[in-house]
C-alpha cells in the first residue's frame, strides 16, 4: 500500500496566511463604488393585522434610492422545507399579517444609514393586533390564537400544528409488556443561539444587463442561489453567488433570510450595491436560533440492561413559521435510533407555531437535546438495576455490521470501541464508583464524572445532493482546484487540496484552489448537512484520481513503458527501478498537448450524497434510506460542583470519536474543542431570555458565551475505522457537530455523580443544583 | 460640523476631515478600507475590533478616531511587513488557534500587546489579557497552547542569544 503523504496530516490551513494578517476578506469588507446602506423595518408585535402600509414620506427623505414592502414581492414565498406536505409559508416581506416580534414589514436602500434609519422611522405601518400565544403547550390548546390555518395533512385535533412525525418499529407496547423495568421522564431544553461572531450580511449588485452578484455570510453558495433565485422570480442563472469568508455559522446561516432577499431586490429597485449589515441586536432578537425541545421518552429494560422498548414524544416550539421545527422532529428520531439498539420502537414529533422568531439549524440540530433525555434517562435506570454506566452502554451499543431499522448499515461502527476507550482513558468505572460512595460526603466542592454517548449522519439528499471538483494541471506542473466548498472555519478547502495532493502526490501549497462561486466553481453540497468531507471529498479523489490516470497513461507512452510499472512521486513520473526514467508533470502536460489533440490534462469529480437512494427519507413517517455514513461518539465529563453556591465547573472532557479517517487531526480536534466548548455554554451558561415573544437579553454583556476563563480541559482519544487508499473510494464521517451532544448528556450524568442531583432541563444553573440539594425551595 | 483630525496608523500620516461622532472603527473600515479589523458587535463585547493605540489594546468601536490624534494606531495590516508574519501570526497558524478567522486579529492585536508588556506571562496573565476577545470558533484550548508556545519559543530565543 502506498504511504501517504497528505491526508491523515496536520496539514496547514489555507486560508490561514490571509486570516492572520486581516486580509480575508469578508462579505462587510467587499467595497462598491455607489453602494448603498440597506435597513430593515420590523414588527413590534407578536401577532397582527396589517391594514396599511403607506411608504410616502419615507420617501421624501433625501438620500433615500428604494424602498420595498410586501406589495413589491409579489407574495413571493420561502421555507427551509419546500415539500408538497410542507409548502413554503412565509413571505419575504410580511403582506397582510406579522406573526412575531421582528418580522420583516419593509426594507430602505439609502446614501447613508442615517438617510436609511430616518426613513424607517417615516413609514407609516397601521397594525391590528391580534391574539399570541407563545408557549407550545397552550398553543396546542383548544381556542388558542391559530398563527396559520390548520395544516391539512395532520390528522391530530391541535390547532397550530406545523408539523408531525411519526415512527414506529416493532410492538412497542409488547416491548413494555415483557420488560423487567420500565420507567419514563420529561427532559426540556432551553432556547440559544449561534454565536457566530460575523454578523449576517448581504451585498447584491445588479448589473444593468440584469445579472444579480451577491456576497452573503452564508454555509454554501449553491443552495443561496437556488432560494433567492426562487423568491426573486428570476433564472438561476442570472443569480451568480461570489465567494467571500465566513465568520462562522454553526447552522445559523443556511436559510433564505429576509435581509438576502431585501438586499437583491432594493439593488434591482435602485440599480446600486445594496450592503445589509445585521446589528448583533437584531441578531439576538429577531434572527433565527436553535430549538428549543420538551422530550419525553418511556423506556423499557431487561434485568441485564438490555433495551427492550422505547417511546418517545417531542414537541418543538418552531416559532411563527414552519422554518426547520420540521425538521428536528425527524431528526431526533434519528438521533435516538442510532447509538443503541432498540427492539421496538415508537415516535411522535410535534413541531408547533408559536408568536416567536422562527428556528433554524444550530450544529446538532436536536442531537443534544435528545441525546441529554435518553443518556440521563439510561444512567437512572443503570442505577436501578445496580448496573454501572459503561456497562449498560457497552450492553446496547450498536456493533460494526448492524443494519439500521430505516435500511441503512452502521458499516465499521466504531461506538462500542469509543465508549471502553472513554472509559480507560478516564478510568471511569473506579472514579465512578469512588465519587459515589462519597455520596454523603460534607465536602463543600465534590467531583463528578458522568458519559454520553451519541451518534450523527454524514450528509443525508438534500438539495444540491451531490459535489463536483474539476482538478486542473497547470503548464508548470502545479494543480489549480475548483470547488464550490464553502469554507466556514471547519477547513473545507484545506481538506479537498490534501485530497487531490494525495491522489497526485503534490505538496499543498502547491495547490490552488477557487471556491464557493456559482458561476466558476462546480455544485457542491455546502457546509450545513455534515457530508462535506466525505461528498466533496470524495469527489475531489475521483478528480484527482482520474488526472493521476491520465498522467500515467501519457507518461507510458511517452517513456515506452508499462502504467503498472510507473510510480508518481514528487510531482513526476518514472518508472519503478529506474528513478532515472522519469518526467515531470511539466513535462508531461507539454506532452498531453502535443499529443493528444491540445488536452492540457484536467478532470472533474462527482459524488452523489447517496449512491442508490432516490430521495431524503420522508419527514413525516422517517421512510426511506438517510445516510451512507454514520459517526459515533462517547465524551466523558468529569466536573466539580461548589455545594455552597451551585455553581458547577467542567474541569475535563474526553471525547472518543469516530470520524472514520481524519484527514486533517488538526482541524478534526478544533471541531471537537469547538463542540466542548459550545456544549460548556449550552450546560451552563448560555441562554436567549424571552418574554412574550421579545427578546430581554439581546446582546453578550447580557447572552454569556464562554469566554477564555470558561475552558475545559478537551482530550481527544481516536477510533478509526476507515482508511484511506489512494485510488479507492473511502468512507469518512463527520466530526463538526455531532460532538455537542455526549458531552452536554456527560455533564448531567457527572453532576449526578458528584452531588446526586438529577437534572430534567437545561441550562444547569445553580439554583437547580441547590434545590436539588434541598439547600433552597 | 466636520474637524480635521491628524491620525497615525501603522506608521502612517492621515488628516482627515470627521464629524466629531465617528469611530476609529469606521474610519479604519469604511475610509482607509482597512477591513482586517472587524466589527462583530459595534458595542464593544466581544474584541474583534480591538486594535493598539500606543502599544495598548483598545475597541476601535468604542473610541472616537477624534480621540486618537497624537497615538500610534496599530492594526493587523500593520503587525507583518513585508509579508513575514510574527511569530505569534505564524503560531497561531501552526497550532490550529485559527478557523473561521473573525477573532483572529483582534486576538493577534491582543496578544502582541501581551507580549510586548510581558515576556514571560503566566496561564492567568493569558487569560487576562485576552478576557476581551471572544471565539466562537476554537473553545479557546488551542489559542492558549499558541501563545504558551509563542512565550516558549522567545524565551528559548533569548537563551540560545544570551548563550553566544
Amino acid at each position: 500500500m502506498t504511504e501517504l503523504d497528505y491526508v491523515g496530516k496536520r496539514v496547514l490551513r489555507k486560508d490561514g496566511p490571509e486570516k492572520v494578517t486581516g486580509r480575508a476578506l469578508y462579505t462587510a469588507d467587499i467595497h462598491l463604488p455607489g453602494t448603498l446602506v440597506g435597513r430593515i423595518l420590523r414588527s413590534p408585535h407578536p401577532h397582527a393585522r396589517i391594514v396599511n402600509v403607506d411608504t410616502s414620506r419615507a420617501r421624501g427623505v433625501p438620500g433615500v434610492k428604494a424602498i420595498i414592502t410586501g406589495q413589491d414581492t409579489h407574495g413571493a414565498m420561502h421555507g427551509f422545507v419546500e415539500t408538497p406536505r410542507y409548502p413554503p409559508d412565509q413571505h419575504c416581506l410580511a403582506l397582510d399579517r406579522v406573526r412575531y416580534v421582528g418580522e420583516e414589514v419593509a426594507a430602505v436602500a439609502a446614501t447613508d444609514e442615517y438617510a436609511a434609519e430616518e426613513a424607517l422611522r417615516l413609514i407609516d405601518v397601521e397594525y391590528e393586533p391580534l391574539p399570541a400565544v407563545f408557549d407550545p403547550f397552550e398553543a396546542m390548546e383548544p381556542g388558542a390564537p391559530e398563527i396559520h390555518p390548520r395544516h391539512p395533512k395532520i390528522s391530530d385535533p391541535f390547532p397550530n400544528i406545523a408539523g408531525k412525525t411519526e415512527s414506529s418499529w416493532g410492538n412497542v407496547e409488547e416491548g413494555f409488556a415483557h420488560s423487567d423495568y420500565v420507567t419514563e421522564g420529561r427532559f426540556e431544553s432551553h432556547l440559544r443561539t449561534h454565536g457566530y461572531l460575523e454578523p449576517q450580511c448581504t451585498l447584491a449588485s445588479v448589473e444593468p444587463s440584469g445579472k444579480l452578484n451577491v456576497w452573503t455570510s452564508s454555509q454554501g453558495p449553491f443552495i443561496k442561489r437556488a432560494k433567492l433565485a426562487r423568491a426573486l422570480r428570476l433564472p438561476q442563472s442570472t443569480v451568480r453567488v461570489h465567494k467571500a469568508y465566513v465568520g462562522g455559522a454553526f447552522g445559523g446561516k443556511i436559510d433564505l433570510f429576509a435581509h438576502e432577499y431585501c438586499a437583491c431586490l432594493l439593488s434591482m429597485k435602485a440599480g446600486r450595491p445594496v450592503l445589509i449589515v445585521a446589528s448583533r441586536e437584531e441578531i439576538f432578537s429577531v434572527y433565527r436560533h436553535g430549538q428549543p425541545l420538551w422530550t419525553e421518552v418511556k423506556t423499557g429494560v431487561k434485568k441485564d440492561g438490555t433495551i427492550v422498548a422505547q417511546q418517545f414524544k417531542v414537541v418543538n416550539s418552531c416559532g411563527a413559521y414552519r422554518g426547520s421545527g420540521v425538521v428536528v422532529i425527524f431528526l431526533t428520531w434519528g438521533f435516538a435510533m442510532l447509538p443503541y439498539r432498540v427492539a421496538n420502537l415508537k415516535w411522535d414529533g410535534y413541531a408547533v407555531y408559536t408568536n416567536n422568531p422562527v428556528r433554524c439549524p444550530q450544529r446538532g440540530h436536536g442531537a443534544p437535546q435528545l441525546r441529554f433525555a435518553v443518556e440521563s434517562q439510561l444512567d437512572m435506570i443503570a442505577q436501578e438495576l445496580g448496573l454501572d454506566p459503561i456497562e449498560i452502554r457497552l450492553k446496547n451499543a450498536r456493533q460494526p455490521g448492524e443494519e439500521l431499522p430505516n435500511g441503512d448499515n452502521v458499516h465499521n461502527c466504531g461506538l462500542p470501541e469509543c465508549v471502553q476507550k472513554a472509559a480507560e482513558h478516564t478510568r471511569f468505572r473506579e472514579t465512578h464508583a469512588e465519587n459515589r460512595s462519597r455520596a454523603s460526603s460534607t465536602d463543600r466542592y465534590r467531583r463528578g464524572i458522568g458519559i454520553g454517548v451519541s451518534a450523527y449522519f454524514s450528509g443525508s439528499l438534500i438539495y444540491p445532493n451531490s459535489s463536483s471538483v474539476v482538478v486542473k494541471m497547470n503548464d508548470d506542473g502545479t494543480v489549480t482546484v475548483l470547488t464550490g466548498s464553502m469554507d466556514i472555519g471547519q477547513g473545507a478547502e484545506t481538506i479537498v487540496s490534501q485530497i487531490v495532493a494525495e491522489e497526485l502526490k503534490i505538496p499543498v501549497n502547491e495547490i490552488e484552489v477557487i471556491a464557493g462561486d456559482t458561476e466558476t466553481t462546480p455544485v457542491d453540497i455546502g457546509s450545513w448537512i455534515s457530508g462535506h468531507a466525505y461528498v466533496s471529498g470524495n469527489a475531489a479523489r475521483e478528480a484527482g484520481g482520474q488526472v493521476r490516470e491520465k498522467l500515467l497513461q501519457i507518461a507510458a507512452d511517452e517513456m515506452e513503458a508499462n502504467v503498472k510499472d510507473l510510480i508518481v512521486d514528487d510531482k513526476s513520473v518514472y518508472v519503478v527501478g529506474s528513478p532515472d526514467r522519469r518526467l515531470t508533470y511539466s513535462q508531461l502536460v507539454a506532452a498531453s498537448i502535443r499529443k493528444n489533440r491540445g488536452e492540457p490534462i484536467s478532470a472533474e469529480g462527482h459524488w452523489r450524497t447517496m449512491r442508490d437512494e432516490p430521495v431524503h427519507p420522508s419527514l413525516a413517517t422517517t421512510k426511506g434510506r438517510w445516510s451512507e455514513n454514520y459517526a459515533f461518539d462517547a465524551q466523558v465529563a468529569e466536573v466539580e460542583v461548589d455545594t455552597e453556591t451551585g455553581l458547577v465547573r467542567l474541569l475535563r472532557a474526553v471525547t472518543a470519536h469516530d470520524c472514520g479517517f481524519p484527514i486533517n487531526p488538526l482541524l478534526v480536534e478544533g471541531q471537537v474543542d469547538g463542540q466542548v466548548s459550545m456544549a460548556l455554554g449550552h450546560a451552563f451558561m448560555e441562554q436567549v431570555v424571552m418574554k412574550e415573544g421579545r427578546t430581554v437579553n439581546p446582546n453578550w454583556l447580557d447572552y454569556h458565551m464562554p469566554c477564555i476563563h470558561n475552558v475545559a480541559v478537551s482530550q481527544h482519544v481516536e477510533v478509526i475505522t476507515e482508511q484511506y487508499q489512494v485510488g479507492k473510494p473511502y468512507r469518512t464521517k463527520e466530526v463538526g457537530e455531532g460532538l455537542v451532544s455526549g458531552i452536554l448528556a456527560a455533564i448531567a450524568n457527572a453532576v449526578y455523580n458528584a452531588v446526586g442531583v438529577r437534572l430534567h432541563s437545561t441550562p444547569f444553573t445553580p439554583e437547580k443544583i441547590l434545590r436539588g440539594l434541598g439547600k433552597i425551595k | 460640523m466636520k474637524r480635521l483630525i491628524e491620525l497615525s496608523i501603522n506608521g502612517e500620516h492621515y488628516e482627515l476631515a470627521l464629524n466629531s461622532q465617528v469611530t476609529l472603527l469606521e474610519i479604519l473600515r469604511d475610509h482607509l478600507g482597512l477591513t482586517g479589523t472587524k466589527e462583530g458587535c459595534g458595542t464593544g463585547e466581544c474584541g474583534s475590533c480591538t486594535v493598539l493605540a500606543d502599544g495598548k489594546p483598545i475597541l476601535s468601536c468604542l473610541t472616537l478616531a477624534a480621540e486618537c490624534q497624537g497615538m500610534a494606531i496599530t492594526t493587523i495590516e500593520g503587525l507583518s511587513e513585508e509579508n513575514v508574519l510574527t511569530p505569534v501570526q505564524e503560531t497561531f497558524l501552526e497550532k490550529g488557534a485559527v478557523q473561521c478567522g473573525f477573532c483572529t486579529p483582534g486576538m493577534v492585536l491582543s496578544v502582541t500587546a501581551l507580549l510586548h508588556k510581558n515576556n514571560n506571562p503566566t496561564e492567568t496573565d493569558i487569560r487576562k489579557a485576552l478576557e476581551g476577545n471572544l471565539c466562537r470558533c476554537t473553545g479557546y484550548n488551542k489559542i492558549i497552547e499558541a501563545v504558551n508556545e509563542v512565550v516558549q519559543r522567545s524565551s528559548c530565543h533569548a537563551h540560545e542569544e544570551n548563550q553566544t
